[in-house]
């Protein structure tokens, strides 16, 4: 039998690392994308977005990844569309991504006083030049820090596009777990992995939200 | 002057001395408050009146200076000492600060039920009575948060009058209330002074400390500048500063 | 897993009729959902509320500890977590049953986010709630559960909430080590049936129905159970 040592496993581990890092980045830009386009549509009058957006954000706030990443990838097969498992988590994670995003810039707009946009509309803005040049610089500083905890949250949940067969981080880890018969050891070492990933984003969004109470 | 048969003070402060870093906020004061004697403490912010009442219930502790009370001293740095000192002494916040959790009721029945170990039955007894006694005997089972600033200041004073202290210390208990709701909580505190009560009030109600004292205290610059019945100190000031203080105008010459 | 070219050009009609039949399995897989967020919720809270009294009471010595074990297990993935919990620790002599490593996985995980959650409430109790209680003479243990926690977890009773929410949701993951809960019955199922979507909608209504169940449960046993008068939200 063949004996693998620690190393071996870090090395299988760090070959991963770029498939966790590229589903986390595109499932982040493709999520913020439409989040961004949901928040203004949401926002717009007449308000007939509100009821659609909220109930998306809903769905994917109240359902387990899980059976998300399961529900595209046989829908996708369902409708006929060849799916490998990379395209259906990266479209199931940009659209689990932009629902949080959503909810979240969602949040910052509203924390800014009614007042702006009293302000601004008695200054004959349209409602476009009002989020470009009132709302949205003030609502894109409050939401760095909430931001910032949302990329934690995706690089972990990148974790579960194993399931559907995605080869990241922790699905190399199970192949390396059954491989060498020692879990401890490779679950041990994937969750530093992780927690090298994720420690420093969170620290740098706790730095940061400090920052902006202290600003104030 | 002869006292009557208590001549040993009920609250009896020496030399007080206290600093907050290098500021120095009491600077030596004397007072010695016999039983049921009602006290008001008057004076401009920054004159150490709120300071001097915190030092008597061991919220502050001070530098130098002895402070005792019904014959046990003030031992800050102990805070079994402090607990026992403070089944003697109740306090009334500018801030009412009840508890959020509690409705008016369960606030007063909280710490004779906690501390002195009596029975539920008991406890809410005694709560009902004190509320009824302040006036709010309906509001058994209100939150704290539906009811005025002067209904929880009341309920507050229910509370401390719950662990039935020798010595109610009131700290500008009217200050953060709406005008229109000052009266009530002073109408409570004179029928506890009518009452019997031994009271030290810091306050800024010159009418209700006239009405009210037995003793009017002036404090200015961390210590005692004059001290007398409210007739001589509201009529007859006799410093520069109290007058200043009192808004009436300088003695000539 | 099957592989997408296996069911291209199957069966374009849905038929729920099969997976419905099924309803008894699904109530199973219901129950026990419902046994394991329980569970974990409260032992998660309580866990959460020491911690939270150990970061912000305790020496230094235990502060740093259960700080270590809060960015742990805030920043490590859940699967991860229950995988090193039921297949990791057997190899170092700790062997358990998938649901009391489920159990423990959920528990243990929830704790760090609860200890955050709590702590940030406490940490707003005003000063005055405190030398209130001082001025009646309430000890150190009476203080904290009377007068500091009930209205710190009214303050923070939406977020604790969410977080809770999140919990049941990552039950379905506990699937994946075997714990016979929602998702793994409705694995079965789909397998059984070759329905694989309408099995996957059918259980995501399912789980969309609980959350809000479960949300409305809290929002109705805080005030009642947990911390009386004070409005959810703070005081004030």
């Amino acid at each position: 039998m063949i004996s693998f040592t620690t190393w071996d496993v870090v090395r299988n581990l760090l070959l991963s690392l770029p498939w966790t890092l590229a589903l986390s980045f595109i499932a982040f830009l493709g999520g913020g994308l439409v989040g961004l386009l949901l928040l203004v549509l949401r926002l717009a009058r007449p308000r007939i977005f509100e009821r659609p957006v909220a109930a998306y954000v809903q769905v994917f706030q109240g359902t387990p990844l899980l059976m998300q990443l399961f529900l595209v990838y046989f829908g996708l097969a369902l409708a006929g569309v060849e799916t490998s498992p990379m395209a259906a988590a990266v479209l199931c994670f940009t659209f689990y991504a932009s629902a949080y995003l959503t909810e979240t810039w969602r949040g910052c707009v509203e924390s800014i006083p009614k007042g702006q946009w009293e302000a601004s509309a008695c200054l004959a803005l349209t409602f476009t030049q009002q989020l470009r040049y009132v709302i949205f610089p003030q609502a894109l500083r409050l939401s760095v820090p909430p931001t910032v905890g949302l990329v934690v949250q995706i690089i972990k949940n990148t974790s579960l596009a194993s399931v559907v067969g995605f080869v990241e981080l922790t699905r190399t880890g199970q192949m390396i777990a059954n491989v060498t018969f020692q879990p401890f050891v490779v679950y041990g070492l994937v969750a530093l992995f992780y927690f090298a990933l994720c420690f420093p984003c969170s620290m740098l969004g706790s730095w940061l939200e400090k920052r902006m109470r202290l600003q104030h | 002057m002869h006292t009557s048969e208590e001549s040993v003070p009920l609250v009896d402060i020496r030399g007080l001395h206290k600093r907050f870093g290098s500021v120095e906020v009491l600077k030596g004061v004397n007072l010695q408050v016999a039983r049921s004697e009602v006290i008001c403490i008057i004076g401009k912010s920054g004159s150490g009146k709120s300071t001097l009442l915190r030092c008597i219930n061991g919220l502050e502790s001070f530098n130098q200076g002895q402070i005792t009370v019904g014959g046990q001293s003030v031992q800050t740095a102990d805070p079994d000492s402090l607990r026992e000192l403070r089944k003697k002494v109740g306090m009334i916040f500018q801030q009412f600060n009840l508890f959020p959790s509690m409705s008016a009721g369960e606030n007063v029945m909280l710490a004779p039920r906690l501390v002195h170990r009596r029975s539920r039955e008991e406890c809410r007894g005694l709560a009902q009575r004190l509320l009824d006694r302040v006036g709010l005997g309906d509001k058994f089972d209100a939150a704290p948060h539906q009811l005025s600033g002067g209904q929880q200041q009341r309920v507050a004073i229910a509370r401390a009058l719950a662990m039935d202290p020798e010595v109610l210390l009131c700290d500008e208990m009217t200050s953060a209330l709406d005008p229109e709701l000052v009266g009530e909580v002073l109408q409570v505190i004179e029928q506890l002074a009518r009452d019997g009560a031994t009271l030290i009030i810091v306050t800024h109600e010159m009418a209700f400390a006239r009405k009210v004292s037995d003793r009017v205290i002036f404090m200015h610059n961390g210590r005692v500048h004059e001290m007398g019945p409210p007739d001589e100190i509201f009529g007859a000031p006799r410093t520069p500063e109290l007058r200043s203080f009192l808004s009436l105008p300088a003695e000539g010459g | 897993m099957q592989q997408a070219s296996d069911l291209r050009g199957g069966h374009p009609m849905l038929d729920f009729s099969s997976v419905l039949a099924a309803w008894p399995d699904f109530l199973g897989g219901l129950a026990m959902t419902a046994v394991l967020t329980l569970l974990s919720c409260t032992l998660g809270t309580l866990l959460g509320i020491a911690c939270a009294w150990c970061r912000v009471y305790g020496s230094r010595v235990v502060r740093l500890a259960v700080a270590s074990y809060v960015e742990f297990f805030r920043n490590t993935p859940f699967i991860v977590q229950i995988f090193f919990i039921y297949f990791g620790l057997p190899a170092i002599g700790l062997r358990m049953a998938s649901l009391p490593a489920a159990i423990v996985a959920l528990t243990i995980n929830l704790g760090a986010y609860a200890c955050e959650i709590v702590r940030a409430g406490i940490e707003a109790t005003p000063r005055g709630q405190l030398e209130a209680a001082q001025c009646l003479g309430l000890g150190r243990w009476h203080t904290f559960t009377r007068v500091v926690l009930p209205p710190a977890l009214s303050r923070v009773w939406p977020a604790l909430t969410s977080q809770l929410v999140i919990i049941m949701l990552a039950t379905a993951v506990c699937s994946l080590v075997s714990t016979a809960e929602l998702s793994y019955v409705t694995n079965r199922i789909a397998a059984q049936t070759f329905r694989q979507f309408e099995s996957y909608i059918v259980v995501t209504l399912l789980y969309l129905s609980l959350t809000i169940a479960f949300r409305r449960l809290l929002q109705w046993l805080g005030p009642r159970f947990v911390f009386g008068c004070a409005p959810i939200g703070g005081a004030r």
